[in-house]
């Protein structure tokens, strides 16, 4: 350890910062916005929210579920919507306020990577939804539309919509991979070296 | 009782602001990238003062904050530095009385420590400032002995790009 013992040396002989900052700059800044990844995780995890709800709560479309005769489904699933945004938002709300920059590392990180992870589950749950209800426009209009067509015909149909659905869900999936992909790129580094190092020994 | 503790963590900040400056040296490479560590590793700092019991020493419990800021939240990743922008390393430290050796020693240094990770950054920097492996490993999270591991490794790393 020769060589760096000798540059330890220097490093603890190195000066003190020539521009020190003095009480009411340091006020200043304690009193500022925190521009930290878990703000931007909480402010992205809200807008997910919100941004669901309207689709959850679509009056649009009961028609199909009256038609196939499963409204009740219909309402099962509203309430089941409703609690299972307001059970995301308490556990996302918690998440959240657990993360302390007085952890460990290894704790903080873990923290902050599970409070994305409730909205990941959130969306991921939200999208099911959405398949659910393209399934069933698409059984009510082969059952209704096209109840005289060839089956091939109706195969079609069934094709046609789950491949709209498809593409839309892959959209919705890879900007979403972006989103905190640009995020939590240097977070998901230093996660996983630390990670790494629990797994060698 | 909130002007005390805010007037108490002013100057226990002042005092120590050195350690900041120091990490926030290691984790940027320039002075606006600086400046801007500084001021996320500062908000954090006051936002859990008050939880700060004075068990441990400000100093300690300010090297966690800060490490944990530059490590997880603090968003902009750093650039390796290039060649070129040695001058820029340790561009605020000035003193008459300063050794042009050690000042020239100190800047490969930091120039050096730019290429490790976040992880060995941390790590290094804690070894650099003495710190026993047991307050390295409750920093950090990890076990006493992935953290000699790790440590001796990013020493090595250290001293190969210090002397290739």
């Amino acid at each position: 350890m020769d060589l760096l013992d000798k540059y330890k040396k220097t490093w603890n002989n190195q000066p003190e910062e020539a521009h020190k900052l003095s009480k009411v700059e340091i006020y200043k800044m304690a009193h500022s916005k925190s521009t930290s990844i878990v703000k931007w995780i909480f402010i992205i995890g809200m807008l997910e929210f919100l941004t669901i709800i309207p689709f959850l709560f679509m009056e649009t479309d009961t028609k199909h579920f009256e038609e196939m005769n499963i409204l009740w489904l219909r309402k099962a699933l509203d309430t089941i919507s409703c609690a299972i945004v307001a059970f995301f938002v308490i556990k996302f709300y918690l998440n959240y306020k657990s993360i302390s920059s007085l952890d460990n590392t290894k704790t903080l990180m873990d923290k902050i990577v599970k409070t994305r992870r409730t909205v990941r589950n959130y969306i991921f749950t939200g999208l099911s939804f959405f398949a659910i209800a393209i399934l069933v426009m698409a059984f009510s209009s082969i059952n209704n539309q096209f109840i005289n067509e060839t089956p091939i015909f109706k195969i079609g149909i069934i094709a046609i919509f789950i491949f709209i659905g498809a593409i839309f869900l892959g959209l919705f999936w890879l900007f979403y991979q972006l989103l905190y992909g640009i995020l939590l790129k240097k977070l998901n580094k230093n996660y996983k070296e630390l990670a790494k190092l629990d797994e060698l020994n | 009782m909130q002007k005390d503790l805010e007037s108490k963590f002013l100057s226990d900040f002042e005092k120590n602001q050195n350690i900041v400056h120091k990490i926030c040296r290691m984790y940027t490479t320039d002075q606006h990238a600086h400046k801007d560590l500084f001021q996320e590793i500062t908000i954090q700092l006051w936002k859990y003062y008050s939880k700060f019991r004075g068990d441990a020493k400000f100093s300690t419990w300010m090297y966690r904050v800060a490490l944990n800021t530059a490590i997880s939240l603090y968003r902009k990743s750093t650039r390796i530095v290039k060649t070129q922008d040695i001058s820029s390393v340790a561009y605020k430290i000035s003193s008459v009385d300063y050794d042009d050796t050690e000042e020239l020693q100190l800047k490969q240094l930091y120039r050096a420590i730019h290429r490790l990770s976040d992880i060995e950054k941390a790590l290094i920097f804690l070894y650099l400032e003495d710190k026993p492996y047991k307050e390295i490993s409750e920093t950090l999270g990890i076990s006493s002995v992935n953290a000699r591991v790790k440590m001796n490794r990013a020493k090595e790393k250290l001293k190969k790009i210090l002397n290739p």
